[in-house]
């Protein structure tokens, strides 16, 4: 995937998904964000002692997170994390999480947006 | 009709449980795959679920694995939700008793219709226990009267006979005859016949308790079961029955007809080691005899019948 041209959230697709339910969708954007940083902690520990199962799970979990939050450039890099964790590879995971952490943060922006955009 | 989600990501989880509420269905939602088999596997567990691949505890698989070998009524459709798209990850789900699949993350319009291809298979499911059901009533069941039929009802005196010795609690043998049943046959044909042995046959299920046992032994004849009766209280039960025949006329097509009906009654709180087969043929006697002592009466058997022996029940019609 070219994440420079894919979208961070793909706010139509996941109205679609949900029916066009904006309060479902708000209370979406709700769980994620009180869920995510344990789940984001996990990974970096499992990377941090090379735990490659861990890695594996937990970037597993991640991705089905954002894949149904119509989020393609942060589910990607969970994919590319999980991938390496199945494949026992150890060097580059740092880096792929920094990507990682750097494309939730764009995510998280452009979630509060789409609420208080829902909102006026 | 409920539905199972077996998801341990909560997005996940609150999507479908929307989804599928909009849909109609009542949902049960569970974290991990042991609540999923728990669930799955109570008699009024959902008969649809869907189920996450990678769950704490138990894998989708593995939940329908378990859900196979442990439920054996009432098949439970299972589609698995995977972001896993190779080809032998969908064999290993299906080989596991899966029914089917959908790929994370679902579309609802998809999602529905496979449930609706579930709900076909149920469906067809349902109506195969139904068919099975009805002939194995009507393999075990008498057509007319709809009681056990002869052989039920003599496997079921061998059985109760046997328990009765077992756990020493007492029970009560009756053979029971309509009285000048050939007269009513004769008399008003077949077909009123017919409608006097139905509402018989009726009256003498009202006339016991719901784990006791009736069955059509013959023609006209019933062989009635009373478990867990004293022999005490037993003669008071035969009277009661002989009652529920006779104390009220039975209304046919061609009119009002008062039937009464005689009894044979073996009793006993202990059977010893005798086989059925010879309390069968002592009760018969018993029956012969309250027929020989005049009809609408009960008859007490012994191993050696006599008239001092018979119970003094005839009533002031006969």
């Amino acid at each position: 995937m070219n994440l420079s041209t894919s979208s961070i959230l793909d706010i139509a697709d996941l109205l679609t998904r949900v029916d066009d339910d904006h309060e479902l969708l708000v209370e979406l954007f709700f769980i994620f964000r009180s869920v995510f940083p344990a789940h984001l902690q996990s990974l970096a520990d499992a990377i941090n002692v090379g735990d490659v199962k861990e890695v594996q799970t937990e970037s597993h979990t991640l991705k089905g997170m954002l894949l149904n939050l119509a989020a393609p450039r942060a589910s990607a890099v969970a994919s590319r994390l999980e991938e390496m964790g199945r494949e026992k590879q150890l060097g580059g995971m740092k880096e792929a999480l920094a990507a990682f952490q750097v494309e939730v943060e764009l995510l998280l922006t452009q979630m509060e947006e789409c609420v208080n955009g829902l909102r006026r | 009709m409920k539905i199972l989600v077996a998801d341990d990501d909560p997005l996940s989880r609150r999507m479908l449980e929307k989804t599928l509420h909009k849909a109609g269905y009542e949902v049960v939602a569970v974290r991990d795959g042991s609540e999923a088999v728990e669930q799955l596997c109570k008699s009024d567990g959902p008969r649809l679920a869907l189920l996450d691949w990678e769950m704490p505890k138990l894998d989708g698989p593995t939940v329908c694995q378990e859900v196979r070998k442990k439920k054996d009524q009432g098949y439970v459709y299972m589609i698995l939700l995977t972001s896993k798209g190779l080809k032998t990850d969908i064999v290993t789900g299906l080989s596991s008793g899966a029914d089917d699949y959908l790929t994370k993350p679902f579309d609802s319009e998809e999602l529905k219709a496979r449930l609706r291809t579930g709900h076909r298979i149920l469906h067809l499911e349902g109506r195969l226990v139904e068919a099975r059901e009805n002939m194995r009533f009507k393999a075990t069941h008498d057509a007319l009267t709809s009681l056990f039929n002869r052989g039920v009802i003599i496997d079921l005196l061998g059985r109760e006979v046997s328990r009765s010795r077992r756990e020493k609690v007492p029970t009560a043998i009756l053979l029971c005859d309509l009285d000048h049943f050939k007269r009513i046959n004769d008399t008003y044909g077949h077909l009123v016949g017919d409608e006097v042995l139905q509402e018989a046959a009726r009256r003498l299920v009202l006339s016991v308790r719901s784990y006791d046992y009736v069955g059509r032994y013959g023609g006209e004849e019933f062989l009635v079961i009373l478990n867990n009766c004293p022999a005490a209280t037993a003669p008071s039960r035969a009277e009661e029955i002989r009652t529920a025949i006779g104390g009220s006329p039975i209304e046919t097509v061609s009119g009002a007809l008062s039937v009464t009906l005689s009894i044979g009654l073996h009793q006993a709180d202990n059977w010893g080691s005798r086989p059925f087969e010879e309390l069968l043929h002592e009760v018969d006697s018993a029956l012969y005899a309250a027929k020989a002592g005049g009809r609408n009466r009960v008859s007490l058997a012994k191993p050696e019948i006599s008239s001092d022996q018979e119970l003094v029940s005839r009533s002031t019609q006969s």
